[in-house]
């Protein structure tokens, strides 16, 4: 929690635009967080989807991550660089977000959200997401 | 039976993959729109060509082995590679190619990208 304290005082003029509380952890996503991919959708996700997705349910849905806004994931923050073309209408129309750990500051495809080249958490049940604007 | 016509849809403008014939049969009925917002008019165009049965895969879900084909709209990572995984021909709106977690499962015979509904055609 103490990183997340601090960055309340450091951006005294954030705001949170998206925040999401995960609800299950299919069983393939430690295999796509080692690659440095997070997927999530919304419930409505086709069952098919599920076995590599983290499936959450949003109580702040403003809007997609930009560049320049922070994620927050457990105690971590990470810095969006890069956000693709369809990356806003994925995750608004259906909770999808491709989340990647590449360090890249241009989307490799349409649909990513790129942060910087770190290891990803095991992400839990219970954990939330929230992405908070930098800019105002 | 036998009411079933054959679509052949090739990749669009920067598009890879393909090109797939799509026909569906009793046993695999199938147009899975897998894209949110409704059936997608990609798979709208194949159900109207072919006779299949247009569904929505963000209302409910049919089994693998009845899909025709799943039309998705995915921006290259999760969506692309999970019915080819599972063997089902797949067609994604965006002009994506192979990458991410699940690229090893992305072949040209089974998944075409880039697809507008003009790139789907009667055979």
């Amino acid at each position: 929690m103490l990183s997340l304290r601090t960055l309340k005082k450091s951006k005294q003029l954030s705001e949170i635009v998206y925040s999401t509380t995960v609800t299950a952890v299919g069983e393939l996503v430690p295999d796509f967080a080692d690659q440095g991919v997070l997927v999530f959708f919304g419930q409505d996700a086709p069952i098919e989807l599920h076995e590599f997705s983290i499936i959450h349910t949003p109580d702040v849905v403003t809007r997609a991550p930009q560049v320049g806004d922070t994620i927050t994931l457990q105690e971590n923050v990470y810095n969006v660089l890069a956000v693709g073309s369809v990356a806003s209408d994925n995750l608004l129309n259906l909770g999808h977000l491709d989340l990647k750990a590449n360090g890249l500051s241009e989307p490799e495809m349409p649909g990513d959200v790129n942060v910087e080249a770190v290891s990803l958490p095991k992400v839990n049940v219970g954990d939330r997401l929230i992405v908070t604007s930098q800019t105002k | 039976m036998g009411s079933y016509k054959s679509v052949v849809i090739s990749a669009g403008r920067g598009g890879w993959g393909g090109p797939l014939t799509i026909t569906p049969t009793d046993a695999k009925p199938y147009i899975y729109s897998v894209t949110g917002g409704g059936i997608h008019p990609v798979a709208a165009r194949i159900a109207e060509l072919t006779g299949g049965t247009p569904f929505d895969g963000f209302k409910s879900s049919v089994p693998f082995d009845q899909i025709a084909v799943a039309v998705i709209d995915c921006g290259g990572t999760a969506r692309v590679g999970v019915y080819p995984m599972k063997k089902v021909l797949t067609v994604d709106i965006h002009a994506t190619s192979p990458a991410g977690p699940l690229a090893m499962f992305i072949t040209p015979e089974l998944f075409v990208s880039g697809v507008k509904p003009e790139d789907v055609k009667e055979k």
